[in-house]
């Protein structure tokens, strides 16, 4: 009723002038339907937009608000809060607090490692690889720290690292030392029996982990999630930790 | 002896590769595969093939509770009051 008797004078749903004159040219029942449905066509069109808009908000809201609450999780599991002190695959010493100030990808593994490391170090190297492409993102970091320190020296890394993304940093150190990266990761690392040749498996936890550049631990991901997923997430948590430090 | 390096693992994983798809073939039947599996031997650490020997008979396996479905063990049986 309300639109009934608005549509007849000049208001917020005044039609554009060529409607009106249709409208009126053919007389006044079936102009005063046109002009009813046109009205009632963008009220509903309004009220649909209205109702969208507030979904769409709400929904961003609660993904934020799920972010947020992984990360406070994650902080209190307080993975990586510790220092290492580890040699680098060029036999420079390097410890945490080099790597503060960038977005870290760690991974742990061995080089020995039939399919998973390499399958996990490829992926790594595509992710770090698709955020290159983008220039407003920083450069992310990706490190390899060993968890079969008796085989994997300096020379064994160096070999090993360089079939990968040219920036990734192969880690390792006196036994002592690993363990402690490993820890402080929780990290679980088992050598195999050894066989004939003195070759061994090492059995580990598989994971990649996001550090940013507060040395914070702020993500994992799993061999279930692709080099596409793992950008996307890294490239989230980029953004709202730009947002977080205004 | 130092890791394979990339070429290597490539080799050892076509070689693996093989051999498989010739089990696929055959019906799991080895004598029928005996050359990709000297093949797959000489091409891959010992280390490698037991690894993937086994992961081979627990994609076997997992793909028969899939498709055969599950048959629990007997285990020990509840009394009913």
């Amino acid at each position: 009723c309300f639109i009934l008797t608005r549509s007849h004078s000049r208001g917020p749903f005044s039609l554009p002038l060529f409607t009106q004159r249709v409208a009126l040219s053919q007389g006044p029942n079936t102009s005063t339907a046109k002009i009813r449905l046109r009205t009632r066509l963008v009220v509903t069109l309004l009220f649909g937009g209205g109702l969208l808009g507030t979904w769409w908000y709400v929904r961003k809201e609660k993904q934020q608000n799920h972010q947020m609450q992984r990360i406070e999780q994650l902080k209190k599991v307080a993975l990586g809060q510790g220092d290492f002190s580890l040699l680098d695959h060029r036999g420079h010493r390097r410890t945490k607090r080099d790597f503060l100030g960038s977005w870290v990808l760690l991974y742990f593994g061995f080089t020995h490692c039939p399919d998973i490391c390499p399958d996990e170090l490829d992926k790594i190297s595509a992710v770090v690889s698709a955020l290159d492409k983008d220039r407003s993102l920083p450069a992310v970091q990706p490190l390899f720290v060993t968890v079969d320190p008796e085989r994997d020296d300096v020379a064994a890394l160096e070999r090993y690292v360089k079939d990968f993304h040219p920036r990734l940093i192969g880690l390792t150190g006196t036994p002592e030392e690993v363990k402690v990266a490993g820890k402080d990761y929780r990290v679980y690392a088992s050598p195999g029996p050894k066989d004939e040749d003195g070759d061994y498996i090492v059995d580990h936890t598989i994971l990649i982990y996001l550090v940013n550049p507060d040395g914070l631990f702020l993500d994992y991901y799993n061999r279930m999630k692709d080099d596409v997923q793992i950008a996307e997430s890294v490239r989230n948590h980029m953004k709202s930790y730009v947002k977080l430090s205004e | 002896m130092s890791a394979p390096n990339s070429n290597q693992r490539k080799a050892c994983w076509g070689a693996r590769d093989e051999l498989w798809k010739c089990l696929d073939d055959n019906q799991d039947n080895a004598s029928s595969c005996e050359k990709f599996q000297k093949e797959f031997e000489a091409s891959c650490p010992a280390q490698w093939v037991k690894h993937f020997t086994k992961r081979r008979d627990f994609l076997k396996y997992k793909d028969k509770m899939q498709t055969e479905g599950f048959e629990p063990a007997d285990g020990p049986k509840e009394s009913r009051s």
